[in-house]
């Protein structure tokens, strides 16, 4: 990094003595919160337990929202998409229990994610709508769907709230570490193969090549021979499937079941995690992984007294700093 | 105007050009693409700054000449989702309150003056060209205009709305108003214009009264004498290969861009293609590209051509210097490697099967790159750090360096040098020795004189072939585009 020019200076300082003025007007000593949010994130194994578990999901969906990304398309519906992908996952692995259920739900979360996500992949080829829209109106559709199955069809009738039974043991992805208090299972390391597998593809063949190509410049893929409608189709019903998975590995790893207001936004800080990395599959990682730190930082800030909605603002303004600082030389280029 | 001199860098679009045109006519300015005509009216308009030169109107110096000069340009600038009305007045409202009724009455009283109708309340992307040309003639008449410019106002318009246009121009030309008209249509000159200036190469050749010159006169004027010796001898042309035949294309704006066009080449020509921009060149090349759907049938060395897909037909041997560099031909943000596969990504040396090939590709692009001397720092460097003129050298490298079988050219000099242009037209003249075909699209009716085996010319959608003997007659070809048999 070149050093910083005083604008982006005067941001950082802006936000830091933004959030310092918050913290004060509630009577939290600023200095114990950073600490808090430090400890709450990394400060020992219950919270890097906590951190990796939020980096599951924030990997594979924004990996999901990235691969739409290079194509050139916005998928704002990652959070739609998970929604059905963690339905159908409980649905099937609570039908078929053991090893057999945990990959036979996978498969359905995928399907069910990518088949979510193509009508905005075709109605943005076939009629020039843009997925934007299409993608914002089949998360709504995709919210009370849910509601409506975990409400009646597949509720648990011997409880009161909206939720599925839980998973029998057994039927779940299996641990990696246990240590103490510390829990890591398969599923982030998997979700990290697939996102450097992602970038090897990106680079090295010519699937990715025309990918790329597609999302860079559409004209100049289209005279180079590029089929670009299949290619933005099959972007947008991957990421779809992608961010099923994500709902998959929520109910597999992590929930056991699948209940009402299951996502509390994954899919969209997914956007965050993806425009965040920037243009290569590598900067998911620490992209996801930032956001799950601040995300479970600021869930134990909130124990000194630091109300919610005030740690989300504090998440909030450490992206967009973040984000300052990672767009600017691309804004310099061009 | 008097000694008007515009400099871009290094070029020289307008050289100490003189420019005077009075009330009460309708002054046409001709000339060759690139010959400054439309640099010339924007600095009349005012949204061109001059080196050096001066602009007077009614015999002062005018700072704000907006008030008293209005300019339609080739692009219409009607906003489609407003209404007539609204884009009629907007950007000169009358004032902060808009007052509808006695907005709409002047609105009234001006177009009916005009002799035109319009449904005020209508919203204007129902208009048809025509209509959205008499739009922005009232526009100007709105802001009281005493100088109008029109730019191509009759490259959109069947031939009777261009009648019924100029006699709109006439009747406010009678008014006391200054109408000037660029065209390339020496046919409307010479029918509804007073006065002619003639600009060529940034110079003005000529200002004479309509009434005492000709057709031949004013294309010898256009196009200029002198003819430059030509780089090598004419080919032995082979059996035919390339057969268009009866080849209609679409347009953006559902004309004819490309209007029952035929055209035979023969193994190893190369073939000019003549015309002033906007004949119908761009969608002519996007039909063989397969980037635009055409009807009629195009066969090249037996193959249904029109049938393939874009990669098949690059496959087989299709080669491009695409028109729009920035839109069609490279990725400016990737590097020389990436875009040195561009279009043949698919296939060896670029690639192996599924995966690319990064060996073939960079020894490919190190190829490609020296062909023409693209000066660069690393093949790793993004493409968008090149100038234009490198950008254009590392683009004909690549479509002439990977076994082209037939070559479609776009104005492949572009922003090159004399140097640069030969070595880039020998390699085209190479290239079809060896068998290939080569389709060439310009401009410069000169270059492609030199340049080619032959030149066809291309006006409003059709080609035209010089009749035997003068198939590389300057006059000849000249004349058939601009549409004057």
């Amino acid at each position: 990094m070149k050093g910083l020019g005083w604008k982006e200076a005067a941001l950082v300082i802006g936000a830091a003595a933004l959030v310092w003025l918050m913290l004060t007007s509630i009577g939290v000593v600023p200095s114990e919160a950073i600490a808090g949010l430090v400890r709450g994130s990394v400060g020992g194994p219950a919270a890097w337990r906590q951190t990796l578990r939020e980096m599951t999901p924030l990997l594979i969906a924004g990996l999901a929202v990235a691969v739409a990304l290079r194509a050139g398309l916005f998928n704002i519906g990652a959070d739609g998409q998970l929604l059905v992908g963690a339905a159908a996952a409980a649905v099937v692995a609570l039908a078929v229990p053991g090893p057999v259920g945990v990959v036979l739900a996978c498969a359905a979360a995928a399907a069910a994610g990518g088949l979510w996500a193509f009508p905005a992949g075709w109605i943005k080829v076939a009629r020039g709508g843009h997925e934007v829209i299409s993608t914002i109106m089949l998360n709504n559709i995709a919210v009370f769907l849910t509601l409506w199955l975990v409400r009646g069809p597949i509720k648990d009738p011997s409880v009161q709230t909206w939720t599925t039974p839980s998973l029998p043991t057994g039927t779940g992805i299996p641990s990696l570490v246990e240590a103490g208090v510390f829990r890591l299972n398969w599923a982030l390391p998997l979700a990290i193969l697939a996102a450097v597998a992602f970038g090897v593809w990106l680079q090295r063949t010519v699937g990715g090549f025309e990918l790329r190509a597609v999302g860079a410049n559409l004209t100049a893929a289209k005279v180079a021979g590029v089929d670009v409608d299949r290619i933005r189709i099959r972007a947008m019903v991957a990421s779809g499937a992608l961010a099923g998975l994500a709902g998959a590995v929520l109910v597999l790893a992590f929930e056991k079941r699948f209940y009402s207001n299951f996502s509390p936004g994954y899919g969209f800080d997914a956007l965050g995690v993806a425009l965040l990395a920037g243009n290569s599959a590598w900067g998911l990682l620490p992209s996801a992984f930032l956001f799950a730190a601040l995300s479970a930082g600021t869930t134990s800030v909130q124990i000194l007294g630091v109300p919610k909605g005030l740690s989300t603002v504090l998440l909030g303004l450490i992206i967009i700093v973040f984000a300052v600082l990672r767009y600017r030389e691309a804004c310099r280029d061009g | 105007m008097t000694g008007v001199t515009v400099r871009f860098g290094s070029l020289t679009a307008l050289e100490n050009v003189d420019f005077e045109a009075r009330p009460g006519h309708i002054h046409a300015l001709v000339g060759e693409n690139g010959a400054g005509k439309t640099t010339l009216m924007r600095v009349l308009f005012g949204s061109q700054r001059a080196d050096s030169g001066e602009v007077t109107v009614d015999g002062a110096h005018v700072k704000s000449r907006r008030a008293a000069i209005g300019m339609v340009s080739q692009h219409y600038s009607v906003i489609p989702q407003l209404k007539n009305l609204q884009n009629l007045m907007v950007g000169a409202e009358p004032g902060a309150v808009l007052d509808r009724k006695r907005d709409r009455a002047r609105a009234e009283g001006i177009a009916r003056a005009m002799g035109f109708s319009f449904d005020w309340d209508a919203p204007s992307s129902s208009l048809s060209p025509a209509g959205a040309q008499k739009l922005e003639i009232l526009k100007l008449l709105w802001r009281e205009s005493q100088v109008m410019i029109l730019d191509e106002p009759t490259a959109m318009l069947s031939p009777a709305d261009s009648e019924e246009l100029y006699t709109s121009l006439k009747r406010l030309a009678e008014e006391g108003r200054t109408a000037i008209v660029v065209t390339h249509r020496i046919r409307e000159v010479l029918d509804h214009c007073e006065r002619v200036t003639v600009l060529r190469g940034g110079k003005r050749v000529a200002t004479l009264p309509v009434a005492e010159t000709d057709e031949a006169n004013l294309a010898r004027l256009i196009i200029g004498h002198d003819l430059r010796e030509r780089g090598s001898a004419t080919a032995e042309p082979g059996p035919p290969i390339l057969m268009i035949e009866r080849l209609t294309v679409l347009g953006d704006r559902g004309h004819r861009a490309v209007d029952d066009a035929s055209l035979v080449v023969r193994k190893g020509e190369v073939v000019g293609i003549a015309g002033v921009d906007g004949s119908g060149q761009r969608e002519l090349f996007q039909a063989l590209i397969g980037t635009r759907s055409a009807t009629g049938s195009v066969r090249f060395g037996g193959i249904d051509w029109l049938n393939l897909t874009t990669a098949k037909r690059l496959a087989s041997g299709l080669r491009l210097v695409p028109e729009d560099r920035h839109a069609e031909a490279v990725i400016e943000d990737w590097s020389l490697f990436e875009n040195a596969a561009l279009g043949l990504h698919r296939d060896p040396p670029f690639a192996h099967g599924h995966w690319i090939d990064t060996q073939g590709r960079a020894r490919q692009a190190g190829v490609i790159a020296d062909a023409f001397k693209t000066r660069y720092g690393s093949l790793a460097q993004p493409m968008k750090s090149l100038s234009g003129g490198n950008q254009q050298r590392f683009v004909a490298g690549r479509g002439l360096t990977t076994q082209p079988k037939l070559i479609a050219a776009f104005q492949p000099t572009r922003g090159l040098d004399i140097d640069g242009s030969a070595k880039i037209y020998q390699a085209i003249r190479h290239e079809c020795r060896q068998g290939a075909v080569a389709l060439v699209v310009g401009f410069d009716l000169d270059e492609l004189l030199v340049e080619c085996d032959r030149v066809v010319a291309m006006c409003q959608g059709r080609i035209f072939e010089a009749p035997g003997g003068l198939e590389r007659d300057r006059d000849a070809i000249g004349r058939l585009m601009v549409g004057v048999g």
